[in-house]
C-alpha cells in the first residue's frame, strides 16, 4: 500500500533522513516512534507530499508521489501536529471546502460530509466555528478533513498531542477505528498510545530507521521473556530447580507463605519455550502450577534498548 | 483552484477584510470625486480613474498580506500542500480571489461615473479604456504584493514588504523625470504608471494590456518558483 524507499532528506548541512525504507501493508496501522529531532515529521511531510524528498522514493499502490503527486495525494489523509483549520469557517463549511480541495465529485459531497460527521461524532458541532471549539472538538475536525475525499492512507502526526485523558482516549478509539478500513501511519512518542493501537512500529532515531517490528514481534523477537509463578510448594526447593533449566536466565522476586512460592522467572527469548520445560519439572517434582503469566515486554524496553544502540554507533 | 479561489472570497467576507478594502477604497475615491469632479464642476472621468489608481498603492497589500502569512498561521498550509491542488493552482486561487474582490470594488465605484451621466456628459469608450487600465494595474499590483506576501513571515510584514515595493514603484516614476539616458528609459519602461497614461488619454494600447498581464504573469511565476524553494526547505508556504 505504502511504501518507502531510500528516503534522504537533507537541511543544509543537518542530515534530517537518512537512506529510511520501509513499506506499511494495507490496513495496518503502523507507529512511527522516535524522540523529538528524530525525523518523524520530515518522513511524514514527504509522505504526503509536502515537502519533495531529497533522493528516494514514496509508492502509494505503485504509483510514485514525484512523478504523479495529484494523483497519489488522492490516497493519503494527512493530520498534521496541528489541526489545519481555518477559524472563521464552520465545520460543514470546512469540510464541504476539504471536500472540494481533495476533487470529490460535487454532487457526492454532501452524503460524503454526512458519513465523515458520523463518523467522527462531529454532527452536533456542524455549525459551530472552528475556532470557537475545543481542542478536543479541533482535533476531530483535522481528523475529519484527513478523511475526505475517503483516501485509503491516513497519516497521523501526533494526534493526541494536548488532549486531555478523556479526550486521549476518545481519539485513540475512533484512530483503532479508522485502522478497521484504512491504512494508518502514526506517529507518537507516547510510546504507551503506540503499543495499544498499533499492529508494528518504526522507530527512527537521528534520521534512521534503527527498528521495525510488528508488535506481536516486540515479544517473539525479544532478547528475554519474563514469566510470573505461583507454585504450591509441596517438596524440593522449586526455585532452585527452575533455575537448573537451560534457558532459565534468573528466578528473582521469591515469596514463600501457605505452602505457595510466587517468583518471577526470567528466561532466554530465544530457543524453545521454557515453559514447556518448566511444566515437566515441576510436575515430576509434584509442585502444581497454580499460575503462570507471561510479562509483555514493554515497548518502552526495546524503544530504550534500540535508540541507546543507535546513539552508541553514531 | 476553484475551491481555494471560492475560500479565499468568502474569507474576505467572513472577516472585516473585505470591507476594510472596499470601504477605504470607496470613500477615497469619493473625496477624490468630490475635489476632482463635484468643486471643479468638471466631468473629466479619466482624470479622476487615472487618481484612483494611486489607491492600489496602498489598498492592494490589505487584499493580499493575509493570503500567505494566515496559511502559516493557522497550519492550513499544509493542508494544501498535501492535498491534489498543485503549487501554481493555490497561487493563481488565491490570486484570482483577490482580483475578484477588487472587480467587485471597481464595479461598485462605477456608481461614481453614474453620478455624471446623470448630472453631465460621458464618453463611454474613455471611460471604459481608463478603468481597463485601472484593472490592469491593479492586476499587476496584486501580483506584485501576492509575491511580497510569499516572502514574508506575518500579515504585518507582508503589509510593509508589498507597501514597500509599490512605494519604490511610485518613487522610481518620480525620479523618472529628474534622469535622464538610459536608465529613464528603463523606469519609464518599467513603470505601472507610465504604461497607463495611454488609457488615460482614452486610447486601448494594447502594448499596455500585455505589459500588465506579463507583470502579473512574472510576479505570479516568481511566488510560485520561491515558494517551491521554502517547500523544498521544509519551510511549507
Amino acid at each position: 500500500m505504502l511504501e518507502v524507499r531510500h528516503l534522504t532528506k537533507r537541511y543544509d548541512r543537518v542530515l534530517a533522513l537518512d537512506d529510511v525504507s520501509f513499506r506499511v501493508k494495507e490496513h495496518q496501522v503502523m507507529g512511527l516512534l522516535g524522540v523529538n529531532g528524530a525525523g518523524k515529521t520530515t518522513a511524514l511531510s514527504i509522505i504526503t507530499g509536502c515537502m519533495p524528498p531529497g533522493e528516494g522514493q514514496v509508492l502509494l499502490n505503485g504509483m510514485d508521489m514525484q512523478e504523479q503527486p495529484r494523483a497519489c495525494r488522492r490516497l493519503i489523509g494527512f493530520l498534521p501536529e496541528e489541526p489545519p483549520l481555518y477559524n472563521e469557517m464552520t465545520v460543514e463549511e470546512y469540510l464541504h471546502f476539504v471536500c472540494r480541495l481533495r476533487e470529490v465529485e460535487k454532487t457526492e459531497i454532501p452524503e460524503h460530509v454526512e458519513e465523515i460527521l458520523e463518523k467522527t461524532a462531529l454532527k452536533d458541532m456542524r455549525r459551530r466555528i472552528l475556532g470557537h471549539l475545543s481542542r478536543g472538538y479541533r482535533q476531530r475536525a483535522g481528523i475529519a478533513q484527513a478523511l475526505c475525499g475517503a483516501p485509503p492512507v491516513l497519516v497521523l502526526d501526533e494526534p493526541t498531542v494536548g488532549l486531555d485523558p478523556r479526550q486521549v482516549t476518545e481519539i485513540r478509539e475512533m484512530i483503532m477505528e479508522l485502522g478497521k478500513e484504512h491504512t494508518v501511519l502514526f506517529s507518537s512518542h507516547i510510546l504507551t498510545e503506540v503499543q495499544q493501537i498499533c499492529s508494528g512500529i518504526l522507530i527512527l532515531h537521528q534520521g534512521r530507521l534503527i527498528h521495525e517490528a510488528d508488535m506481536s514481534g516486540l515479544e517473539d523477537g525479544a532478547e528475554k521473556q519474563t514469566y510470573t509463578m505461583v507454585v504450591l510448594e509441596t517438596e524440593g526447593d522449586v526455585p532452585a530447580a527452575i533455575r537448573s533449566i537451560p534457558g532459565v536466565r534468573k528466578v528473582r522476586g521469591i515469596q514463600r507463605g501457605e505452602g505457595r512460592c510466587r517468583m518471577t522467572v526470567e528466561c532466554s527469548g530465544h530457543g524453545d519455550d521454557v515453559r514447556v520445560r518448566i511444566f515437566h519439572l515441576l510436575s515430576s517434582m509434584n509442585a502444581p502450577i497454580l499460575q503462570l503469566s507471561a510479562q509483555r515486554n514493554s515497548l518502552e524496553d526495546v524503544f530504550l534498548r534500540v535508540t541507546g544502540e543507535g546513539e552508541a554507533k553514531s | 483552484m476553484t475551491a481555494i479561489w471560492s475560500r479565499e472570497v468568502k474569507s474576505y467576507f467572513h472577516t472585516p477584510v473585505g470591507y476594510v478594502y472596499m470601504g477605504v477604497f470607496l470613500a477615497l475615491s469619493g473625496v477624490l470625486f468630490d475635489v476632482q469632479i463635484l468643486q471643479q464642476r468638471s466631468s473629466d472621468l479619466p482624470t479622476l480613474i487615472g487618481q484612483m489608481s494611486y489607491l492600489w498603492m496602498l489598498l492592494c497589500p490589505v487584499l493580499t498580506m493575509r493570503l500567505m502569512a494566515e496559511e502559516k498561521q493557522n497550519h492550513t498550509d499544509q493542508l494544501l500542500l498535501s492535498s491534489p491542488a498543485s503549487l501554481p493552482g493555490i497561487v493563481v486561487g488565491k490570486y484570482m480571489a483577490a482580483v475578484t474582490v477588487q472587480l467587485l470594488t471597481v464595479l461598485l465605484s462605477t456608481v461614481l461615473a453614474g453620478i455624471v451621466w446623470m448630472y453631465g456628459r460621458i464618453y463611454p469608450m474613455e471611460l471604459l479604456t481608463a478603468y481597463l487600465g485601472l484593472i490592469l494595474q491593479g492586476f499587476a499590483f496584486i501580483a506584485l504584493d501576492l509575491l511580497m506576501a510569499s516572502l514574508a513571515f506575518s500579515q504585518v510584514t507582508a503589509f510593509l514588504m508589498a507597501f514597500g515595493a509599490n512605494l519604490l514603484l511610485w518613487m522610481l516614476d518620480m525620479v523618472s523625470g529628474s534622469v535622464s539616458g538610459p536608465l529613464a528609459s528603463v523606469i519609464s519602461f518599467v513603470s505601472l504608471y507610465v504604461r497607463n497614461e495611454p488609457f488615460l488619454m482614452g486610447q486601448m494600447s494594447f502594448a499596455s494590456i500585455l505589459f500588465d498581464l506579463a507583470m502579473a504573469a512574472l510576479f505570479l511565476v516568481l511566488t510560485v518558483y520561491g515558494m517551491d524553494r521554502k517547500r523544498r526547505r521544509g519551510a511549507h508556504l
